[in-house]
C-alpha cells in the first residue's frame, strides 16, 4: 500500500516538475514575475512530494518491509539504525533520490538569492536536470516501454518468474540480504551525501552559464555563480578525500587512489570545475575569458553526467570494482547525457559569434594569460582522465574487447601536466597581484627559487631520490609550495581575505609532493630473509621448480605466536594472539601485533581485523574479509593487514570436514580416530597441552537429580581450558560417579564438549591418595601447529602530506567562498 | 592564416596524436590462455575451476588455483599474494600476468563480484530468502 503511494508521489513529483519547467521557460522567455512565481510553487510541490516519497522509503527500510525489492536487497534485520539510514542511498535508485532531494533544496537557495534576469533561466535548467533524474525513478511501463526503476517495486515485480512466487504470490522473505560488509563503515554515513551534494551543486554553474547564453548577458553571471562553483568544488573535494581515506583504511588494495572509474567520476568534474573557477575569477577581474568560463561551466556538469552514465549504465562492466549493473536505464541515461551536452554546447556555439572576444592578445607575462593557461591545463588533465576512463568505449578504436589502460597511462600523463601547472601557479600568483616584466619577475623569484632548490636538494639527499624525473617533479612541487607561500605572507599582511588562491595553490604543491613520496617510496616491511630473497629476485637469480626465473617478490610475513621477528632492521614484531569480537561483525577476529622500534621509541600495537562476510558466506563456505589497520604518523604510515591465520585455517578445515562428513555419511574414510590423552592434575594445577593450558580449578557440587540411582560417589571437576592465543577460556564440569546395580559397581563419566575446538572431556578417575584426578581429553592433538598469522605490511612515507595538502586546498577554496559570497550578499541587499 | 594559429593547431594535433598513441599502447585486449602465450602481459578473464581447488602454500607464499578461460581451457594460475577477499564469490576473475609453459603467473587479479551494487542474481536471491 505504502509502496503504491510512494510510486504515486514520485510520479506526481515528475509531472509537477514538467509543469514547473514549462512555467519557468515562459517566465524566462518573457521575464514575467507572475509566471515565475507559479513555477516556484510547482517546484516547491515537487520537492514536498519527493520528501514524502523519501520518508516512505525510509519508513519501509526501518520497518523491514522485505516485500519491497530495494529494502530486501540492501538491508537486513540485524542492521543498526545508522546503516539502515545509509541503506537509503546504498543502491542506485535511492542514490538518485538523494541527488534530486539535494538538488531540490539547492533550488530554494537559488530562488532566494538569484537576481533577474538570470533567475528564470537558472531555475528552468535546474528543473530540466531534475526532470531527467526523476524519470530514472518512475517505474512506468508505457506499452512495454519501461521508464525508470522505482525504489518501491516489490519482489514480485522485480522477478515475476521466480519459482517461489509461482507457488506463493504473497511470499515475503523473512530477512533481507543485507548491506555489503564493506559498506558497513561510518564513512558510508557521510561520503555519499557529500558526493551528491557536490554533483548537485555542480549543476548550478551549468545553469548560470546557460542563463547567460539565453539572456545574452555574458559578464554578470560570474558573480553569483562563483560561490556556488567554489562550494561544489569543496564538496567534491571532500567527497574525494573521504572516498580515498575510506578505501585506504578499510580495503586491502593498499592505497588511497587507484584510478578506478568511479573515483575518476568525481575527480574529472572537480578538475573542470576548478578550471571554470580560474576563468570566472579572471573574467570578474579583467573582463576577459567569457567564452572559457561558459564553456568550463557547461563541461563540468557534462562531465558529471557523462561519468554518471559510465558508472551507472553497466557499460564499464568488469573494468571497475564498483560500477553499478544496468537497471535498464541505459537509454534514459544516454538521453540525459545527450540533452545536457547538446543543449549546452549547441547554445554555446549558437551564440559563439556574439560572445565577447579580447581585442588584443594578452601578453604572456600577465595574470590573464597565466590563469587561462592554468585552466586549460586543468581541462587537459580532465580530458586525459576521461579518455582513460572511457576505455571500454574508446578503446575499441584500437582493439577488440579493450581492457582498462595500465595505471602508468594515468601517471605518465598527469605527472608532467601537474609539473607545468605547479610552475604556473607561482607565476600566476605573482602576476595576479602585481605587474611584472620578465626581468623584474625573475628578480622577484630569486629568493623563492633558492629556497626551493635548497629544500629539493635536502629531500633528495635525505630521501635517497635517484630518479632524475622524480627530482624535477619534487622541485616543481616545492616551487609551488614555496612560491605561493611567499605570495601568501605578503598578502596576509595587507588583505587577509584574499589569500584563498595562494593558500589553495600551497595545498596543491603539498599534494604533489605527498603523492610522489607515498606512492613511489612505498616499502614492504619484511624480515631479513625475505629482503634477501627479494634482492635475489631483482637480480634474476631465483628460479622455480619449472626452471623459470621468478619475477614476483614476496611481500608478506609469517609470524608465530610470541616469536619476535626483526623487520626491516627497525622493528621487533611479535604476534601476541587474537580476540574474537562479535560486537560489530559476528565472528570477527582482532589480531594483536606488537611493534617495538629498535631506536628506542615507544612500542605500539597494530590491530588488523578479519571477519566472515555474512552476506555471502554459507554453511559450506566462509568468505573471509579483511580490515587493515593503519598507523598514521607524521613522517610515515604503517599499513598492515592479515592475509591468513591458523584460526581462519582451522575454521575452513572444519567446514570442509563437516561438509565431507555430510556427503559421505557414516563412512569412516578418515582412517584413524581422534587422539585421546589423559591428564592427571591436582586442584589449582595448570598443565600445558599443545596450544592449550588446562587447569583443574577444584571439585564442585553435584546436583543429585542428574545422577543415576544408587550412586555412592558423585563428584564434578571444574576444569578450565585456556586458549592463550585468543585469550578464550572455556569451563567444563565433567562428572565422575560410581553407582551400584545388582551388587556391582559401575563408573559413570559422561563426556563434556567444547565445540569451538572439537574437544571432549571425561572425568575418568579420582586418586584420593595423591589428591589428584584424571581427565581424558579426546580430540587434542599431540602434534600441533603453533598459532600463526600471515601479515602484509607496508610503510608509506608522507601520506600525512597528502592529507595536509587536501585540507589546505579545502581551506583555500573555503576562504574564497567567504570572500565571493560576502560580496554577493552585499549586492543582494542593495 | 596567422602563424600563431598554425602553431596552435600543430600543437593540438601533436598532443592529441601522442595521447591517442600512448592510450592505444597502454590498453590491451582480453584474451585467453592460448592467446596469452604470444604476449608479455595478458589480461585473461575466466572463472575459477572449483573442482581442482585452490590453495595458499605457506612455503612458497603463493596462492595457486586453476582457472577456466573463455574457451573452457583450464590452467594453473600462481598469484604471489594471499587469497584475495571474495575469491570464491567472484563470478568472474581477470588475471593479469604472463604465461610460462603451462602455468600462468598473475601479478594482479581482479574479481567481478556480485556486490551489493550490482546484485541481480536470482539464484542467490532464492538462497538468501530460504535461509
Amino acid at each position: 500500500m505504502l509502496g503504491i503511494l510512494g510510486k504515486a508521489l514520485i510520479s506526481a513529483s515528475f509531472v509537477v516538475s514538467l509543469f514547473a519547467m514549462i512555467f519557468y521557460f515562459v517566465a524566462a522567455n518573457k521575464d514575467e514575475e507572475k509566471t515565475l512565481r507559479i513555477g516556484n510553487w510547482l517546484f516547491t510541490a515537487k520537492v514536498v512530494f519527493l520528501v514524502a516519497a523519501s520518508g516512505i522509503l525510509m519508513y519501509l527500510i526501518f520497518k523491514h518491509q522485505f516485500q519491497y525489492y530495494y529494502v530486501f536487497n540492501y538491508t537486513s534485520l540485524d542492521l543498526t539504525p545508522r546503516y539502515l539510514f545509509s541503506a537509503f542511498y546504498g543502491g542506485q535508485e535511492g542514490s538518485f533520490m538523494l541527488w534530486i532531494l539535494i538538488s531540490g533544496f539547492l533550488g530554494f537557495g537559488l530562488m532566494k538569492w538569484t537576481r533577474p534576469p538570470y533567475k528564470g533561466p537558472v531555475l528552468f535548467f535546474l528543473t530540466l536536470t531534475q526532470v531527467f533524474l526523476l524519470s530514472m525513478l518512475l517505474g512506468w511501463d508505457i506499452f512495454g516501454l519501461k521508464l525508470g526503476a522505482s525504489p518501491f517495486r516489490t519482489i514480485a515485480e522485480e522477478m515475476p518468474n521466480a519459482p517461489f512466487l509461482q507457488t506463493n504470490p504473497d511470499f515475503v522473505p523473512a530477512d533481507g540480504s543485507g548491506l555489503n560488509d564493506l559498506l558497513k563503515s561510518p564513512w558510508m554515513m557521510i561520503h555519499p551525501p557529500i558526493l551528491f551534494l557536490g554533483f548537485a551543486m555542480m549543476t548550478i554553474p551549468y545553469c548560470f552559464a546557460m542563463a547567460a547564453l539565453w539572456k545574452q548577458k555574458y559578464n554578470e553571471w560570474v558573480g553569483p555563480a562563483l560561490p556556488w562553483t567554489l562550494s561544489a568544488n569543496v564538496a567534491l573535494l571532500t567527497a574525494i578525500f573521504l572516498g580515498g581515506y575510506w578505501a585506504y583504511v578499510t580495503l586491502s588494495f593498499g592505497g588511497y587512489w587507484a584510478w578506478d572509474p568511479v573515483e575518476n567520476a568525481s575527480l574529472v568534474p572537480w578538475l573542470i570545475g576548478t578550471a571554470g573557477i580560474h576563468t570566472m575569477i579572471i573574467q570578474r577581474k579583467s573582463a576577459v575569458a567569457q567564452k572559457s568560463s561558459i564553456l568550463f561551466a557547461i563541461l563540468a556538469y557534462v562531465a558529471v553526467v557523462y561519468e554518471t552514465f559510465l558508472t551507472r549504465s553497466g557499460i564499464l562492466g568488469s573494468s571497475s570494482v564498483h560500477s553499478f549493473v544496468d537497471l535498464g536505464l541505459y537509454n534514459q541515461l544516454l538521453a540525459f547525457m545527450l540533452v545536457v551536452t547538446l543543449v549546452g554546447l549547441g547554445l554555446f556555439f549558437w551564440r559563439y559569434k556574439e560572445l565577447p572576444s579580447p581585442e588584443k592578445e594578452a601578453k604572456v607575462l600577465s595574470r590573464e594569460f597565466m590563469t587561462v593557461t592554468g585552466a586549460m591545463l586543468l581541462l587537459i588533465l580532465g580530458l586525459v582522465i576521461i579518455l582513460g576512463t572511457s576505455s571500454p568505449v574508446l578503446g575499441q578504436l584500437f582493439v577488440e574487447k579493450p581492457t582498462p589502460p595500465e595505471i602508468s597511462f594515468y601517471n605518465n600523463w598527469s605527472m608532467p601536466i601537474a609539473m607545468i601547472m605547479a610552475i604556473f601557479t607561482v607565476l600566476g600568483q605573482y602576476l595576479f597581484w602585481k605587474k611584472y616584466d620578465a626581468e623584474s619577475l625573475a628578480s622577484a623569484l630569486i629568493n623563492p627559487l633558492l629556497v626551493t632548490s635548497a629544500v629539493t636538494i635536502a629531500s633528495i639527499i635525505i630521501g635517497d631520490v635517484r630518479n632524475l624525473y622524480y627530482m624535477t617533479y619534487l622541485f616543481c612541487g616545492y616551487f609551488a609550495i614555496v612560491g605561493n607561500a611567499w605570495v601568501l605572507f605578503r598578502l596576509a599582511l595587507q588583505k587577509p581575505k584574499l589569500i584563498g588562491g595562494s593558500l589553495s595553490h600551497i595545498g596543491f604543491g603539498l599534494l604533489l609532493v605527498g603523492i610522489l613520496a607515498s606512492s613511489a617510496y612505498n616499502e614492504p616491511l619484511v624480515d631479513q630473509r625475505t629482503a634477501n630473497y627479494n634482492e635475489a629476485v631483482e637480480r634474476g637469480e631465483v628460479t622455480d621448480e619449472q626452471g623459470f626465473t621468478v619475477t614476483q617478490k614476496e611481500e608478506m610475513l609469517e609470524l608465530y605466536l610470541d616469536e619476535p621477528v626483526l623487520i626491516d632492521n627497525r622493528y621487533v614484531v611479535t604476534y601476541e594472539g587474537y580476540e574474537l569480537d562479535n560486537s560489530v561483525r559476528r565472528g570477527q577476529q582482532n589480531y594483536r601485533i606488537r611493534f617495538e622500534p629498535l631506536d628506542g621509541g615507544k612500542a605500539f600495537y597494530m590491530q588488523p581485523e578479519v571477519y566472515p562476510m555474512l552476506t555471502s558466506s554459507s554453511n559450506e563456505n566462509i568468505q573471509w574479509s579483511v580490515d587493515p589497520d593503519v598507523r598514521t604518523g607524521l613522517f610515515s604510515d604503517i599499513y598492515l593487514y592479515v592475509g591468513g591465520s591458523s584460526y581462519v585455517q582451522e575454521q575452513n578445515d572444519r567446514i570442509a570436514e563437516n561438509s565431507m562428513m555430510q556427503n559421505v555419511a557414516f563412512q569412516d574414510t578418515l582412517g584413524e580416530g581422534p587422539e585421546v590423552q589423559t591428564i592427571e592434575f591436582k586442584p589449582g594445577q595448570t598443565i600445558d597441552v599443545g596450544k592449550f593450558k588446562i587447569r583443574f580449578v577444584n571439585y564442585s557440587r553435584t546436583d543429585t537429580t542428574q545422577l543415576p540411582p544408587n550412586t555412592t560417589i558423585g563428584v564434578r571437576a571444574e576444569v578450565e581450558l585456556i586458549h592463550p592465543a585468543s585469550g578464550r577460556i572455556f569451563t567444563v564440569d565433567p562428572l565422575f560417579a560410581v553407582y551400584s546395580e545388582q551388587g556391582q559397581s559401575y563408573i559413570y563419566s559422561p563426556p563434556s564438549f567444547i565445540p569451538d575446538f572439537d574437544l571432549e572431556f571425561q572425568f575418568t578417575q579420582i586418586k584420593p591418595q595423591e589428591n589428584s584426578i584424571e581427565v581424558t581429553v579426546t580430540g587434542l592433538e599431540e602434534e600441533y601447529e603453533p598459532e600463526w598469522v600471515l601479515i602484509v605490511a607496508d610503510e608509506k612515507p608522507f601520506t600525512s602530506v597528502v592529507w595536509a595538502g587536501t585540507f589546505i586546498l579545502m581551506a583555500g577554496f573555503s576562504v574564497s567562498i567567504f570572500r565571493h559570497w560576502g560580496r554577493e550578499r552585499k549586492k543582494n541587499k542593495e | 592564416m596567422k602563424p600563431k594559429l598554425i602553431i596552435g593547431i600543430v600543437a593540438i594535433v601533436g598532443f592529441t596524436s601522442l595521447l591517442m598513441y600512448n592510450f592505444g599502447e597502454s590498453i590491451s585486449t582480453y584474451t585467453t590462455f592460448e592467446g596469452a602465450a604470444e604476449r608479455s602481459t595478458a589480461h585473461i578473464p575466466g572463472t575459477w575451476d572449483e573442482e581442482k581447488g585452490a590453495e595458499f602454500s605457506m612455503e612458497t607464499k603463493r596462492f595457486t588455483f586453476y582457472m577456466k578461460d573463455e574457451d573452457g581451457v583450464s590452467r594453473k594460475v600462481v598469484y604471489p599474494k594471499p587469497k584475495p577477499n571474495n575469491f570464491e564469490e567472484a563470478d568472474q576473475l581477470v588475471v593479469i600476468g604472463e604465461m610460462r609453459g603451462d602455468i600462468f603467473y598473475a601479478n594482479e587479479m581482479l574479481m567481478k563480484c556480485p556486490s551489493k551494487y550490482n546484485d541481480n542474481d536470482p539464484g542467490r536471491f532464492v538462497n538468501a530468502s530460504d535461509s
